[in-house]
């Protein structure tokens, strides 16, 4: 039972020390891509704990679908060209549209879910790409510890037992009692294997303790973002230390795949009132190193949320806090960046219109009610001074707009498109060259309403930032949003 | 220790005349075949199931491997609770009589052993699904819960092992004519046959360092040192026969070429990613160590080293084991990672679905080899662990050879 007792105490010891590195990304992956003619929206969510069972939805639109089948596959590498068996998904009883499955994700690091769709337009597949990562680890429950300890218990006295009992009896002829010095032996046999039970016990506890401590080393941590100010400019790089206390090594840029022809998506954040909001695009220089010139910024500590996605399409997102002094910069906004001044979350909880500096206002079709983790599509319009919807639409950054959901204590961030959340280039990847004309401009006109796949992934009050481009201006909309 | 036990040649010639005598008037009872049965069908299933892991990947609580596994325990269970109530609630006083008693409850001491396993069995089942979700489907076999789940089976086959040997030894030491005995000669072949299938569990539990690629590594003749020998000489001592170590490894070997014959005939592909090796049909163990040479070799040994002391016989035993089993597999290491042994009898063809194909075991070539003073030095190890292996396995078969309830 003590053994039981400390283990699950420093279990919770480690749960409660992760969040200091833990990743600020929503795990779960909301996208909408196109199986040929069929359209799916899809929802993975990936479990805690690698290996373990994701959880996956998808609604499909377009022709009448009869049958999905999906599989697991690794993004790159020799086991990209061997997917397993695929998986049927269920049903569902009230709408033959939706289709639930579960699927095992055995390994960490980039995946794609591939699905083979099956339906009136005859058979099509497509790929979403899924980041899977350990992250976190699980306490034992108080009551599940009481029954383990108790069967535990039960199993070593049984052991003290049969082993008195053999060297008591078990020799005897049948029918032959035992005589008092193999009654004497017996006890001292039985002190013996308490002693080894006990042994057992604590050995046992020892390589549990090895066990959970090596898989708590193993849970995702992001690499670490180092940001350096010199006078108004920015030098960003990034590495990992080989092991705790060991040597800083930093990844290089190079490796970096461009995501909306941009191979970092720089939000800085003024905390803790997210008064001031900017989007930004540091450039590479050298390997190691991005850099630009911060533009004017109003004074304070910004919290930094840097998006960049790897080689073999894992997308991170790598946090830092940066102190602005006052007067630092008088530079210009470069011009795919953007930002805004939204009034500070103290002071009061922002509508579901704002109204932008140029006269220009943005509106959240906002759900009455905002459960966590409810998969939506969460409806953005434009509208001219006059209250119609903007015509003069541009893309914005090659997409029609850009979201950002940032939870107020800080442990969320997720930067979205109205594709979903999954990175962009992981999502080309996984679906190979027929997606591959979304890198660059939309092809159809750019619409004032933009739809932005999207769950909260926990309870509590986030700040939701929608940008959008119209007349070479890149709008920046604020909202807030109260999750049950 | 009872003065019978000391005197082997006395006993043995005993157990030969009460065996003829009695060979058909007393079958073996029902009981012991049941239990027979329940101990080859947790192999089968525990066989099954690794292949079923490294071919296919995924399963559930219903697969055929895991019922095979279950039956097991359930045959086990019957077997128990009927002894057990009729030694502790019976009339039948040799029921009573040929029991032990354990917290006032009465049956044979295989019983409590088979108890114990079957209660550690399903002690595992919460702990091992927690585990899970703790920390992910375990990777590695060797995991808390699964060496309790593993415990739990071989204190199952264990149990069921004292069964046969009491009612064996009961047999043997039975002096006074054949009334009421069953046939020895039946229950020690059924007793060396759970043997084999328990030398099989130690090679089991080894395979991690006996892996046909790691065979030019000291470390796998030591582990081999350490679970083998045991098992050979108290089976030995035990058993009473002259050639217990080889009939035991023939049970293993026989079982391992089944495995290796039969499983690849069953069609079945990888649930679970990322695949390595696209897999088309069940995946079974690798050849079985040739650990039979050495038995014979110590069954010879044995048969003419009575008079020895006990340590004498393990030094000698020790040395002699570790000299010929290194003798023979390490030569036939190299033939298993030639091309030659690709071939459905030796099947080294034949590789999990993770397998990647930069791994040695894909490559065919030996994983880090051991030679020159390291791989003396590591097989004179071996040869001290193999005397003590010995050693502890002769002590301990010759307290079984006592056991009579």
């Amino acid at each position: 039972m003590k053994i039981f007792r400390r283990v699950v105490w420093m279990l919770l010891l480690a749960a409660t020390a992760l969040p200091a590195w833990a990743h600020v990304g929503s795990k779960d992956v909301f996208e909408d891509v196109n199986a040929g003619p069929y359209k799916l929206f899809v929802t993975v969510r990936p479990p805690n704990v690698i290996p373990g069972v994701a959880a996956i939805e998808v609604r499909a639109s377009g022709p009448q679908v009869s049958a999905i089948r999906m599989t697991p596959v690794p993004m790159t590498g020799e086991a990209a060209k061997h997917p397993p068996t695929p998986d049927a998904m269920k049903v569902s009883a009230d709408d033959a549209q939706f289709f639930t499955g579960s699927l095992w994700l055995m390994a960490s690091g980039s995946w794609q879910v591939r699905f083979e769709v099956d339906g009136a337009a005859g058979e099509a597949s497509a790929g979403v790409p899924v980041a899977a990562m350990p992250l976190s680890i699980l306490p034992m429950q108080r009551s599940l510890g009481m029954v383990l300890g108790l069967l535990g218990l039960i199993l070593a006295i049984g052991m003290v037992g049969i082993v008195g009992g053999a060297v008591r009896e078990a020799r005897l002829a049948p029918g032959v009692a035992p005589t008092a010095g193999r009654r004497r032996a017996a006890w001292m046999a039985s002190a013996a294997a308490l002693i080894v039970a006990g042994l057992m016990i604590y050995g046992g506890g020892t390589w549990w303790r090895v066990d959970a401590a090596s898989y708590a080393a193993g849970v995702y941590r992001p690499l670490v973002l180092q940001p350096m100010l010199s006078g108004n400019r920015l030098v960003l790089s990034f590495g990992g230390y080989e092991h705790r206390g060991g040597l800083w090594r930093v990844e290089s840029t190079d490796e970096l795949l461009p995501d909306h022809g941009q191979r970092m998506h720089l939000f800085a954040i003024r905390w803790p009132e997210m008064d001031a909001v900017y989007h930004l695009h540091p450039q590479p220089v050298g390997k190691r190193d991005l850099g630009m010139t911060l533009p004017a910024m109003p004074a304070g500590e910004y919290r930094l949320f840097a998006d960049i996605v790897h080689e073999n399409g894992f997308p991170e997102t790598l946090t830092a806090t940066l102190d602005v002094p006052a007067g630092m910069s008088n530079a210009p906004l470069g011009p795919e960046d953007a930002s805004a001044r939204p009034p500070g979350i103290s002071s009061g909880e922002l509508g579901t219109n704002y109204r932008l500096p140029d006269g220009y206002s943005m509106v959240w079709d906002k759900p009455a009610e905002l459960p966590a983790n409810k998969a939506y599509a969460f409806r953005f319009r434009l509208l001219r001074p006059d209250g119609k919807p903007a015509t003069d639409m541009q893309p914005y950054l090659g997409m029609a707009g850009h979201a950002a959901f940032v939870k107020t204590d800080g442990t969320v961030f997720a930067h979205t498109h109205p594709d979903g959340s999954a990175a962009m280039p992981a999502v080309m990847m996984a679906n190979g060259s027929a997606m591959a004309d979304m890198s660059g401009m939309p092809v159809e006109p750019v619409s004032p309403v933009v739809e932005f796949p999207y769950g909260f992934p926990s309870a509590g009050r986030y700040r939701v930032f929608i940008q959008m481009k119209h007349g070479g201006v890149v709008e920046t909309g604020v909202f807030d949003a109260d999750v049950r | 220790m009872s003065t019978a036990a000391n005197h082997p040649s006395v006993l043995v010639s005993q157990a030969g005349a009460g065996a003829q005598a009695s060979a058909r008037r007393a079958p073996v009872p029902w009981y012991l075949w049941v239990g027979a049965i329940a101990v080859t069908s947790s192999s089968i299933g525990g066989a099954w199931d690794v292949s079923w892991h490294r071919s296919i990947g995924r399963d559930t609580f219903w697969t055929p491997a895991h019922m095979a596994i279950y039956a097991c325990g359930v045959l086990a269970g019957i077997v128990g609770l009927w002894l057990t109530a009729q030694a502790t609630f019976g009339r039948d006083k040799k029921m009573r009589d040929a029991s032990v008693s354990i917290f006032g409850l009465r049956a044979p001491l295989g019983v409590f052993l088979a108890g114990w396993g079957g209660l550690a069995m399903l002690t595992s089942a919460p702990f091992d699904n927690w585990w899970h979700n703790a920390y992910g489907l375990d990777v590695k076999i060797v995991s808390p819960p699964h060496t309790l789940l593993i415990l739990g089976i071989r204190a199952v086959g264990v149990g069921m092992l004292f069964l046969i040997l009491a009612e064996m030894n009961r047999a043997a030491l039975a002096s006074e004519g054949p009334a009421g005995v069953v046939s020895f000669r039946r229950l020690q072949m059924l007793f060396l046959y759970l043997g084999g299938l328990m030398v099989g569990g130690q090679m089991f539990f080894v395979q991690e360092y006996t892996w046909d690629v790691a065979l030019h590594q000291a470390a796998a003749y030591i582990a081999l040192a350490i679970a083998i020998p045991v098992a050979f000489a108290a089976f030995s001592e035990a058993s009473r026969f002259r050639w217990a170590a080889t009939t035991c490894a023939a049970v293993y070997t026989l079982f391992v070429i089944g495995e290796i014959l039969i499983l690849p005939l069953v069609p079945a592909q990888p649930k679970l990613g990322p695949v390595y090796f696209p897999v088309t049909h069940l995946v079974p163990a690798k050849f079985p160590i040739l650990i039979i040479v050495p038995a014979l070799a110590l069954d010879l040994l044995w048969q003419r080293t009575k008079k020895w002391k006990p340590w004498q016989i393990a030094l000698v035993s020790g040395v002699l084991f570790v000299a010929l089993v290194t003798a023979v597999e390490w030569p036939f290491a190299d033939f298993l990672l030639s091309k030659a042994s690709a071939n459905r009898f030796f099947g080294t063809i034949y590789f999990d679905y993770n397998a990647r194909p930069w791994s040695f075991d894909r490559l065919r070539e030996f994983l880090h080899p051991d030679s020159g003073m390291k791989l003396w030095l590591g097989l004179a190890r071996a040869s001290v662990y193999a005397a003590i292996s010995t050693w502890v396995g002769l002590a301990f078969g010759r307290w079984m050879r006592g056991v009579q309830r």
